[in-house]
């Protein structure tokens, strides 16, 4: 009896309690703003997100679709047009070359008659021409200086001057040059020969 | 979880669930048109490359009739300018005519055959046609030769020319030695 009397008075006080019944997850959510809202509104962004960008691709394809077809109709409209163009334009690109060939035929060398009559025109009395010689790359001009030989190779040499000076023949030669100067034992007169070179790329006079 | 669980679960998440249905659709619908922006791209710049270049070359057109037109007549005019080949006679007598006109004296007058043409050379429309020619006469009458050649009916081109005197005199007959090209059609 005594031993019961000791456990009584030692024993744990213990808070009441009853048995928890409550379903949570059929209880009402209590908090200001449901949760739900915020599920709901995060999976209606998303999917609002989700159809903007859609359409947008969407709206931007049709464009760009819509640009092909009106640059299609440009196409069939142009291309008969523009093939008889392209055509008409080839047989214009022959047509040209041989126009081209024949002036490319005629401005390769310098018109020969117009150099020996300009030199006609310009030499000096005193100095009489011997002999013209037109070869590939220039002229060779051979003459007779008229007058006593100290005086005449002064005549010699203002003569390769004016060649040189020519307001016709000097752009057509890049170099004038006095080659010989040779005495004439049976006339006792000089003779000289100037080569004029032809201007690289010299074209019609 | 059940059936009547997974039916109690989508009534009450309705909304969440559709949206998400809704975007796992539309996630599909992106990912499988997402390539078809950029090709209609690449289809639109290709096309308006062509319309442009199509649209430049009948631009650039509009003349081109009357200068093909044009280009054609000159043709026409240079073809008649030409010498034949073949036709060594009619060549040599444009000389013999010359000869005529301008009093001087075809010593040697001589069309050299054509070469073949090597291998690799560039086609030509025309071919240069080599005339070996020495004539005789004074000053004024081998210059004026000189000229009608140069300034001919025929498309010419000197290639050596040497003009000497005959003799040592002073003012007599003079000699011209003439290496030229005239052009001519196959």
């Amino acid at each position: 009896m005594a031993a019961s009397q000791t456990k009584k008075s030692d024993a744990i006080p213990v808070p009441p309690w009853h048995p928890n019944l409550r379903i949570v997850e059929s209880l009402p959510d209590t908090k200001v703003v449901r949760t739900a809202f915020f599920v709901n509104g995060a999976a209606m962004l998303v999917a609002i997100a989700l159809a903007l960008y859609l359409g947008i691709q969407e709206w931007k394809i049709f464009e760009v679709n819509k640009q092909i077809a009106d640059w299609q109709r440009q196409i069939d409209r142009d291309t008969k047009q523009s093939n008889e163009a392209v055509a008409l334009y080839q047989d214009f690109k022959l047509q040209e070359a041989k126009t081209k060939e024949v002036s490319d035929f005629m401005s390769s060398k310098p018109v020969l008659s117009v150099i020996i009559l300009r030199l006609g025109a310009i030499t000096p009395k005193k100095i009489a021409l011997d002999g013209l010689d037109f070869r590939d790359n220039g002229c060779s001009i051979k003459a007779t200086v008229k007058g006593a030989p100290d005086r005449a190779s002064g005549d010699a040499s203002a003569y390769e001057k004016q060649l040189r000076a020519d307001k016709i023949l000097g752009p057509m030669f890049s170099d004038v040059n006095l080659l010989t100067m040779n005495r004439n034992q049976s006339t006792g007169r000089l003779v000289i020969e100037i080569f004029c070179e032809y201007a690289k790329g010299q074209k019609k006079p | 979880m059940s059936n009547e669980e997974l039916i109690a679960f989508l009534k009450k998440n309705a909304i969440s669930v559709a949206c998400v249905i809704v975007s796992i659709a539309l996630g599909f619908g992106i990912y499988y048109r997402n390539d078809l922006l950029p090709e209609a791209e690449k289809v639109l710049s290709a096309r308006t490359q062509q319309g442009e270049l199509l649209a430049a070359n009948i631009e650039d057109s509009s003349q081109l009739k009357e200068q093909h037109a044009a280009i054609i007549a000159s043709n026409e005019l240079i073809s008649a300018r030409m010498i034949r080949v073949g036709q060594l006679a009619e060549n040599l007598q444009y000389f013999y005519r010359l000869e005529s006109e301008t009093n001087t004296k075809l010593t040697s007058l001589r069309q050299v055959p054509l070469a073949p043409q090597p291998k690799g050379a560039p086609k030509t429309n025309f071919v240069a046609v080599t005339f070996s020619v020495t004539a005789q006469g004074d000053y004024k009458q081998l210059v004026d030769l000189l000229r009608r050649i140069e300034a001919g009916e025929h498309y010419c081109r000197v290639i050596t020319c040497n003009l000497k005197p005959l003799s040592d005199m002073r003012g007599g007959q003079l000699q011209l030695t003439l290496n030229l090209e005239l052009l001519a059609t196959q």
